[in-house]
């Protein structure tokens, strides 16, 4: 199993082909391709995307539905085809992708990107930050303690 | 200002847009700029400018206590388990 020396996590084992590929990158980072998703025993449920060609690009996710158990996911056309799903149907989180949604620690307090989750097709591990532009979430939704997420 | 398909809009010397395609709800159009320009829809603007503030370079002291906040939450047996990532069952060591 290799092994990659990462910033932010130390040294992680990860197995290649469990290796998450984001075909154009993400907004920001488009030449970054390749990310492991981590989870650790004792940070659970947070969910950590390791870059795999920069060890000093991570992000932290939480999984969408920890978050929003109601969260109304909505794929593009061309972030479909990205992922290698088909036209005209949206996926279900859980069945066909795993939705994690990008945490940013501010200030103020841990937010979430509801705006633009991570999609990852759960078949072939394609996976792209689903941008929905007519979308009335959150680009910065507040993580208030009384809304601490539950896994259920 | 009202544009027909195929009637260009200039911006400066340097910018022009051309409107090719009206649709029912959606506009396509095509932007010539300098290179140098970045042109993007102003929604992959936000979500990029907020992805650079995520991008965690070093462990923030933050993380610990968001970290004291979720556990508690998580319930055991629940649906977790199936939201766990690809690679999420690697038994990952810190050193």
């Amino acid at each position: 199993m290799p092994d990659f020396e990462t910033s932010s996590l130390g040294r992680i084992f990860y197995e290649p082909e469990w290796a998450i590929e984001f075909p154009s990158g993400l907004p920001g980072f488009e030449d970054r391709h390749r990310f492991a998703a981590i989870k650790f025993e004792e940070s659970a449920p947070l969910v950590f995307l390791q870059s795999l060609e920069d060890p000093a690009l991570c992000f932290i996710t939480l999984p969408i539905l920890a978050v929003d158990p109601q969260y109304r996911l909505e794929v593009g056309g061309e972030d479909l085809e990205y992922l290698g799903l088909p036209a005209g149907k949206q996926p279900r989180i859980g069945e066909d992708v795993l939705c994690l949604t990008v945490i940013a620690i501010r200030e103020s307090g841990p937010t979430a990107n509801l705006l633009a989750p991570i999609v990852v097709n759960l078949r072939n591990l394609k996976a792209v930050q689903a941008v929905a532009p007519e979308s009335q979430y959150s680009l910065q939704h507040v993580l208030l303690p009384e809304e601490a997420p539950v896994c259920s | 200002m009202s544009r027909r398909a195929g009637e260009t809009i200039l911006i400066g010397d340097e910018i022009e847009i051309v409107i090719t395609h009206i649709g029912r709800s959606r506009v396509k159009v095509g932007i010539r700029a300098p290179r140098e320009t970045l042109v993007i829809a102003r929604e992959v603007k936000l979500v990029r400018d907020e992805n650079l503030a995520a991008a965690v370079t070093t462990p923030p002291a933050a993380l610990s206590s968001l970290i004291a906040r979720l556990q508690p939450a998580q319930e055991p047996g629940g649906d977790s388990k199936r939201l766990q990532p690809p690679g999420s069952s690697l038994q990952n060591q810190r050193r």
